[in-house]
């Protein structure tokens, strides 16, 4: 086991190389130059060229980038100019902030999402499979920015239970309530179409298993119909559910981008569009390698976790 | 464990959290007496006014610091502040200042005349021992500036390389408010995050992304603020931003959409305008194409209906632009200017002498940026509007900074018209950097368009470097006269910017300069 998971992790480094490669190349690439976007209106061929050198963006590509890829290896990945701060404390404070706010959202929808698939394919063609398949489907077809705004209005702006926008109260306590009065909105509108995603494929796996011989044994038996599906049929499902879960953690980190903003959610997504807009490379480059980290050992946890449950995926 | 259990658990913990946060919610949305909450539109990048560019950390640095001037209440006039008066010597090119004494930083240190030359020469002297405090993007307003002597602690003479009228008024742009210098030296790269200034406010906390806090300062030499304290919320989203002002959790919104302003009218809200230094207009390539002849520039100057951008796209949140220069330089404002009436007949008229009927053009538009207003659809509009008249155009559009990158350079071989807006403190930049033959993007100005008239030239230069308010005025006033006549640009919108404040803020005013003053201000 040991062996499989140092495997994984070796085959991860020339992943995050490839991602620091691109992630730099694209940031050299698009059109704007950071003085650019810094003077605005003042931006004279003058005023950029000495801003340019001001921000050491006058030397070559190459250099730069082992200029940059050295200092990270030494954990210094930088100052963001946009920020005026070191980029690894601002990247790791948002990425906290996201994982709160993706965590809870990603909790929500894996236990909603495979009991809602589990019930569904136990009731197949039942009211209750009809209910959630159609909640389902109009779940998976709200987009998550739209639904939070229609939240927003509804929950914080006319009825006021929640506030509208960001992750602490401005004044007041920092306590679990205060996080969780926050938290609700948000985390709900990025779960709803992850939620539907999983319960559709939840479902589908189970009722394939519950096709096979052994479940019929197992009711031959005598097992109680509860247990033949919570703990004979569910377990089996899990190895096709679990590669699923995996996918819809991606997919929740990345809906926690348009959740973000419109929540105004200090994470590292907001982060990540507010330094690409003002072309703060440094920033923009330290937090896609660190997400894209974070992302790759979720991954790899994901492989390993599937191959405790099932030793043949291990080779 | 089975699924079923954990399943069951965890519903019950959702449930309680959820309870326990609708019994938290129903406390909120009170904002607290004498702490005003502002919607801003962005987290600040520094509170270092020499290090900072954009209009959003002006707006928290202006209740920070004082400059040496300030723009009088309610015009781009301007005033003593730190500064109590100044001479200036006849060739315009030494100012001196007699500042005011018995005003100290919100560090406790002196404010006195080698703190004033210490905030220049650490902006300008690349050798000075805090410059690598900077970048400092803007420090070009100070440009001229040969040197700074102390004279006596309370006296300071500028030198300047030559006579440049607008020195005083970029003395009270942010760029020039003044910094302690123990602080710089205590704090070095860090000050931006530890800043102190002589402003009615001090700086209290910064928690990122969530809020910058000021407080009163008790000591402020212009009388202490009635507000406790000023929390700053950066809001980037305007929907947001609009939903926080309906459900209480700010005090006060700047920069309103337009579509959102039908939903503070109600006595709850008090809307704000103020028309300020912006204009927002077409370049035209004069150099190359269809523009190149005046009559077809004038023609689309009669074929955009200015009137209904203003009113229906804008929501009136603007006026309709007259000339290159903005009215609320009310001094240098041509007011016999009117602006091209919407004449599409005309405009036909015209292009038919020039022979230009079905010419084919390419319009650069920008998604958004500042100034911009809303681009997009002014883009549309001012593209059917041209087709009206029998003008082919084709729109191509692009992120803001892709869309500085190709219009900065220059139009000539990639477009014949683009959008673009400006904001200054002063009658004179704008024109001077992008109307001016000298100014074209290959001798590193921002006339984009190519226009160039010797006679316009020579006005800005000296306009430029008068010191006499009124010269000052008629040259720019003559300017105006024939650069509308010339048309390089479609003049099309003075932006007017909004704020809403809620019914328990009292004794607010926008500035014509487009900065926030909350000295004054009462919250009940």
């Amino acid at each position: 086991m040991a062996g499989y998971i140092l495997k994984r992790l070796l085959s991860a480094v020339p992943v995050l190389l490839g991602i620091s490669v691109i992630v730099f190349v694209i940031m050299a690439l698009i059109p704007g130059d950071p003085a650019t976007a810094i003077l605005g209106s003042y931006a004279t061929p003058e005023n950029v060229e000495k801003l340019n050198r001001d921000l050491g963006l006058d030397r070559s590509l190459v250099h730069r980038y082992f200029i940059w890829l050295g200092n990270m290896l030494q954990g210094d990945f930088g100052r963001s100019f946009s920020l005026n701060r070191a980029v690894l404390d601002e990247v790791l404070e948002r990425f906290n902030a996201t994982l709160v706010l993706a965590g809870t959202s990603f909790v929500l929808c894996s236990l909603l999402g495979v009991a809602a698939g589990v019930v569904s394919a136990a009731r197949q063609y039942g009211a209750a499979d009809k209910v959630i398949t159609f909640a389902v489907l109009l779940g998976i077809s709200i987009p998550s920015f739209f639904l939070g705004m229609m939240m927003i209005l509804m929950f914080a702006v006319n009825l006021r239970w929640f506030p509208v926008s960001g992750m602490w109260p401005i004044y007041g306590a920092r306590d679990l309530g205060a996080l969780i009065s926050h938290l609700t909105l948000p985390a709900l509108s990025l779960a709803v179409v992850a939620t539907g995603v999983i319960a559709r494929l939840s479902r589908a796996a189970m009722l394939e298993v519950l096709r096979q011989d052994f479940i019929r044994t197992a009711r031959a038996k005598g097992v109680h119909e509860r247990a033949v599906i919570w703990r004979h049929a569910l377990r089996a499902a899990m190895v096709g559910i679990i590669p699923v879960l995996g996918l819809q953690a991606g997919f929740v980190l990345s809906g926690a981008v348009y959740i973000e903003m419109v929540f105004q959610w200090p994470g590292v997504g907001r982060m990540l569009v507010d330094a690409i807009l003002k072309r703060d490379i440094l920033l923009v480059q330290g937090g896609v390698v660190l997400v894209a980290s974070c992302y790759v050992l979720f991954n790899i946890a994901v492989d390993v976790a599937q191959s405790l449950l099932d030793p043949r995926i291990r080779t | 464990m089975t699924f079923l259990e954990m399943t069951r658990r965890t519903m019950l913990a959702a449930t309680a959290a959820t309870a326990l946060a609708l019994g938290s919610g129903v406390a909120l949305a009170q904002t607290p007496p004498g702490v005003l909450i502002v919607g801003q539109i962005a987290e600040p990048k520094a509170l270092d006014p020499a290090a900072v560019t954009a209009v959003n950390d002006f707006r928290i640095l202006m209740n920070v610091y004082d400059g040496l001037v300030r723009y009088k209440d309610g015009t781009l006039e301007v005033e003593p502040a730190l500064a109590t008066g100044w001479t200036i010597s006849d060739d315009g090119t030494e100012y001196t200042f007699t500042l005011r004494e018995g005003v100290s930083f919100h560090d406790g240190s002196v404010f006195d005349a080698e703190a004033v030359k210490f905030n220049f020469d650490r902006m300008l002297k690349e050798d000075h021992p805090y410059h690598n405090t900077g970048p400092f993007p803007l420090s070009f307003f100070f440009s001229a500036i040969e040197a700074v002597d102390v004279i006596d602690a309370q006296t300071v003479k500028f030198t300047l390389n030559a006579p440049y009228a607008p020195f005083l008024s970029n003395l009270a742009y942010p760029t020039g408010l003044i910094v302690s210098p123990a602080a710089v030296a205590e704090h070095g790269a860090e000050f931006g995050r530890n800043p102190s200034g002589t402003g009615a406010f001090k700086f209290a906390e910064w928690r990122s992304n969530e809020a910058v806090v000021v407080e009163a300062n008790p000591d402020y030499w212009d009388g202490a603020p009635d507000l406790q304290a000023v929390v700053f919320r950066p809001i980037t989203d305007a929907n947001t931003r609009t939903a926080e002002m309906l459900a209480g959790g700010i005090d006060l919104m700047v920069e309103v959409p337009p579509v959102a302003l039908s939903e503070f009218q109600g006595d709850a809200y008090t809307l704000h305008e103020q028309a300020g230094p912006h204009v927002w207009f077409l370049i035209l390539n004069a150099k190359k194409g269809p523009f190149a002849d005046k009559r077809v520039r004038q023609a689309a100057n009669y074929a955009v209906n200015k009137q209904a951008i203003v009113n229906d796209v804008l929501e009136g949140t603007a006026a309709v632009a007259a000339g290159p220069t903005p009215p609320a330089f009310a001094w240098a404002y041509n007011e016999a200017l009117e602006p091209y009436p919407y004449d599409p007949a005309k405009a036909k008229a015209l292009i038919a002498e020039a022979g230009a009927e079905g010419a084919e053009l390419t319009f650069y538009v920008t998604e958004g940026g500042s100034g911009m207003l809303d681009p997009v659809a002014m883009g549309t509009a001012i593209q059917a509007d041209l087709q009206a008249v029998g003008l082919k155009v084709k729109i191509e559009t692009y992120e803001w900074n892709t869309f500085l990158g190709k219009v900065n350079p220059g139009l000539e071989g990639k477009a014949d018209m683009a959008e673009m807006a400006w904001m200054t403190n002063d009658p004179d930049t704008l024109p001077f950097l992008a109307l001016r033959t000298g100014a074209w993007p290959d001798k590193g100005g921002f006339n984009s368009g190519y226009y160039s008239n010797p006679e316009v030239d020579q006005l800005l230069e000296a306009a430029r470097a008068s010191t006499n308010q009124a010269e000052r005025a008629k040259l720019y006033q003559d300017m105006q006269v024939i650069v509308q006549e010339d048309a390089p640009w479609v003049f099309v919108a003075n932006w007017k910017q909004n704020a809403v404040t809620s019914d328990r803020v009292e004794n607010f005013t926008l500035q014509p300069s487009f900065f926030l003053l909350l000295d004054d201000v009462v919250k009940e």
